[in-house]
């Protein structure tokens, strides 16, 4: 009996203690216009850890810390700068000197005021050693960095660099107040983790491994702004429990949502949702197909050319994406005007008879209903099958299933390799143990940035998510050379159509679908927008 | 007991730790996989690389970078995480109170529930009662802990709306004091009952049986005779020895839950050493993931120790030497 009244009696104390507490209201019941003010709480997928957006591209980092600084420029919709802590700006010397007139009075967080000397300590200590992008870009084409005064910053290249405008925003390149972080090692300094930046919210509170408390910075530069007053982040790392936090109200805002969840939360009325081609890894990224250049079996175009035309990238779009994206055209994301071509001619589109074809005149038969089997294919022993692996992290294993099933039916036998993305990395980066693979390739803002990155000759080796196909043509090489030298948009943009033309001749890789991200969000709060300021003009009725 | 073989079960948990820590630092570092890449993401260049493996001694022989750390730990500092930059002690008293809250709360409520659950099993043996809750008990203890935790969020909680889904506390709640603690308990509830299911079936499996037996015993039949009343046949006699495997289990289970805290954590949101250990793991973050090894092998190994300790204390026919 006592036994019985021991466990009564601990049943009863946890659920008194739910009782006691406020339980969660659900919310959505009815749509209440906002105003300004409010708490918005948004679901994180990982622990920042920590909260410098100058000393790492990590994606967690970055969501969790860019509401709380400001880059010089940031983007139109339409991916034009504008200004942000730069108040305008001159291009000089065809694009080798760049000039920029700061902001006047802004501060930092802790009262100080901001100054040229700031953006050239963030680029030459921050960015410059650590920050992976701008290092790799800016850093290695950079002369000099200099400040004619308090409110003037130039930056000198040895020879024209176009993609500059297109990388000195919050996440490209975060200004830092050199006061707070100079003298110290930029990746042990506790203000890692009490950050002071110039953004439109400041840190209240950062409980690793579970939330981040922001308030409005009532001091900010632009008038009104922002207007909610606090912003949590709170850190549920299942993606299906950040769409039950959700929907039990605990959260107003997910980044990104799985597809089979999507149309529920559509059906129901109770949600907003923003379509926007930034993903937690990247902005504009296309799920990509790579061959390995280096295996025989890939080495005839029109193998690479067959299996491209034999893929449904409709299909892709419907049942792995649940329409979260487009069918790619070409090379380069569509969501880069200065470098995407449309009607490129030669872009696979899927055929399934064309693709048979191919297979044949490439020597690769049927034997009956089966596999292909080579004959007379040039460095293949005859009567090899077609077959081959696909590597793929465990979380596009969708796409593998679905590109298997598209390609048995042209006679091809694929198998389904998934890796952890550390194994993946060494396995097709330093081990070349591959004959094909996906990866999602974020082209960023400019193709300076993620798309170059994939094509070059001098780009094949050891580095993660570089040259997968170790694609070899030096005519593409000297391209990417002159577009980066070319500052005028139109001259530029036509030397990146010359480029993508060759790129679809030669398909080292096959471009499948740009993926986009649904941020979803309660009727409650609105005025949202995609970039990494997500939440500077949003509001939340209370 | 004696002294000496208590300086001997002592002086047997230094290799024990030596050897897991060991063996983690091999396994860890002959995995494939580079940390850098959870900095560099998708644009690091080979500068870039070169810099931070040689920022981080990664580009140092493997004895040689053993030979570094194990020097540290011994002088007491575990590193620093390279993903974060801070040190590996700090990350993890950050977050040893959740986890130390979620499964001291998890051991508690399933050595009260499953000796409470056996008991009532055991007074009905043979009977209806009995074999529903040793069905459930089967049920619960096959079933993953993360499957439960899934099933209690959208059965439990959705449904019902009685508990929050993630975290340790509310988003909106700024409440300290009291309100703080029963804001907490109001989230501690879901995920420790969670823990605590399999434990609880296992606990309540041995009570059941060990009480079933001792009900049989002569002694009992004597004392029933005697005219002592059920209850105190029950919890003056037969109870106390089945109680001695439930205590000899307690090392294990102290282990047994710190890995399905591990699950747990995630499904719930909950800030603890197991999501630190589990994004450590994914981005090869050595320092954390040794440092939480550690820290892990310590607990388990002095629990099995105290429990030794306290199986001779309960019982004085058990003598060590």
């Amino acid at each position: 009996m006592i036994a019985s009244r021991v466990l009564a009696a601990a049943v009863t104390g946890i659920l008194l203690l739910a009782g006691c507490s406020d339980s969660p209201s659900p919310n959505g019941d009815e749509a209440a216009e906002p105003t300004s003010g409010g708490t918005l709480v948004v679901a994180i997928d990982s622990d920042p850890g920590t909260l410098n957006p100058a000393i790492t591209t990590s994606g967690a980092t970055h969501t969790a810390s860019e509401l709380m600084f400001n880059g010089l420029v940031s983007y139109t919709p339409g991916q034009e700068p504008q200004p942000e802590l730069a108040e305008s700006w001159d291009v000089e010397e065809d694009g080798a000197l760049y000039r920029f007139h700061l902001r006047k009075g802004v501060t930092w967080h802790d009262g100080e005021p901001f100054t040229s000397g700031d953006v050239k300590f963030t680029f030459e200590e921050l960015l410059f050693e650590l920050h992976s992008r701008t290092k790799a870009s800016v850093g290695a084409a950079i002369e000099s960095i200099t400040t004619p005064d308090e409110d003037t910053v130039e930056f000198r290249f040895r020879e024209p660099y176009a993609p500059l405008l297109r990388q000195l925003d919050v996440t490209e390149a975060p200004i830092l107040p050199e006061h707070v972080y100079g003298g110290v090692d930029p990746l042990e300094n506790p203000a890692n983790n009490e950050p002071v930046g110039t953004g439109p919210f400041k840190l209240q509170r950062y409980t690793p491994s579970a939330e981040v408390r922001l308030v409005a910075n009532r001091d900010y530069f632009r008038e009104g702004m922002p207007k909610l007053d606090k912003v949590v982040m709170r850190i549920i790392p299942e993606p299906a429990n950040q769409v039950i936090a959700l929907e039990s109200g605990e959260v107003d805002w997910l980044f990104g949502v799985p597809g089979p969840d999507l149309e529920r939360l559509q059906d129901s009325g109770k949600y907003d949702f923003l379509q926007t081609a930034v993903n937690p890894g990247g902005a504009n990224c296309i799920m990509t197909v790579s061959f390995n250049l280096e295996r025989p079996m890939f080495q005839d175009v029109r193998v690479r050319r067959a299996l491209s035309t034999a893929l449904d990238a409709q299909q892709f779009l419907d049942r792995v994406l649940f329409g979260q994206g487009k069918v790619a055209t070409a090379p380069i994301s569509s969501g880069i005007p200065v470098g995407h071509a449309d009607n490129l001619d030669g872009m696979p589109v899927f055929d399934r008879a064309a693709a048979e074809t191919l297979l044949d005149e490439a020597g690769w038969v049927r034997d009956g209903g089966g596999v292909r089997k080579a004959e007379g294919v040039e460095g293949v022993k005859d009567g090899t099958r077609l077959a081959f692996d696909f590597l793929h992290f465990p979380g596009f294993a969708s796409y593998g299933q679905l590109l298997k099933a598209q390609l048995d039916a042209v006679g091809a036998d694929v198998k389904l390799v998934p890796l952890e993305p550390p194994v993946f990395v060494e396995t097709v980066f330093t081990s070349r143990k591959f004959d094909t693979n996906i990866i999602s390739y974020c082209n960023g803002a400019d193709p300076e940035i993620g798309v170059k990155r994939m094509y070059v000759s001098s780009n094949i080796g050891p580095i993660p998510f570089s040259n997968s196909s170790a694609y070899d043509n030096r005519e593409v090489d000297r391209l990417f050379d002159e577009a980066r030298a070319t500052v005028d948009d139109d001259e530029r943009m036509a030397l990146y159509r010359t480029l993508q033309e060759q790129l679809v001749e030669d398909l080292p890789y096959f471009w499948l679908v740009e993926t986009e991200s649904t941020r979803v969000f309660t009727t409650k709060c609105q005025g949202f927008s995609g970039s990494g300021h997500f939440a500077e003009t949003a509001s939340c009725s209370t | 007991m004696n002294r000496e073989y208590l300086f001997r079960r002592l002086a047997q948990l230094v290799p024990t730790v030596a050897a897991i820590l060991l063996a983690s630092f091999f396994l860890l570092h002959l995995a494939p996989g580079d940390p850098v890449l959870a900095l560099a993401g998708e644009n690091g260049d080979a500068a870039y690389y070169a810099a931070m493996r040689e920022r981080f001694g990664l580009d140092r022989p493997l004895g040689s970078q053993l030979g570094t750390y194990v020097g540290n730990v011994l002088r007491g500092d575990l590193g620093n995480s390279y993903v974060q930059g801070r040190p590996v002690a700090d990350l993890i008293t950050e977050r040893l109170p959740a986890t130390l809250l979620l499964t001291g709360s998890a051991l508690v409520i399933s050595s009260l529930a499953g000796v409470a659950m056996g008991i009532f099993s055991a007074r009905r043996s043979g009977r209806w009662p009995d074999f529903t809750m040793n069905a459930a008990a089967l049920a619960v203890y096959a079933a993953p802990v993360f499957l439960v935790g899934q099933l209690a969020i959208l059965l439990v909680a959705l449904r019902t709306g009685w508990f929050p889904v993630q975290g340790m506390s509310s988003a909106d709640s700024e409440a300290s004091g009291a309100r703080h603690a029963l804001d907490v308990a109001h989230h501690l509830a879901l995920p420790a009952l969670t823990l605590a299911s399999q434990e609880t079936a296992v606990v309540s499996r041995l009570t059941r049986v060990g009480v079933v037996d001792e009900l049989d015993r002569d002694y009992v039949r004597t004392a029933r005779a005697k005219g002592v009343g059920e209850r105190g046949v029950l919890y003056r006699h037969a109870l106390r020895r089945p109680l001695l495997p439930v205590v000899t289990v307690l090392g294990g289970r102290a282990g047994h839950l710190l890995s399905g805290a591990v699950l747990v954590e995630v499904v719930f949101g909950w800030p603890g050493l197991g999501r630190l250990l589990v994004t450590a793991i994914q981005t090869r973050d050595a320092p954390v993931v040794l440092g939480i090894f550690l820290l892990v092998a310590i607990m388990v190994v002095v629990a099995n120790f105290v429990t030794d300790l306290l199986y001779s204390w309960l019982d004085p026919r058990i003598r060590y030497a």
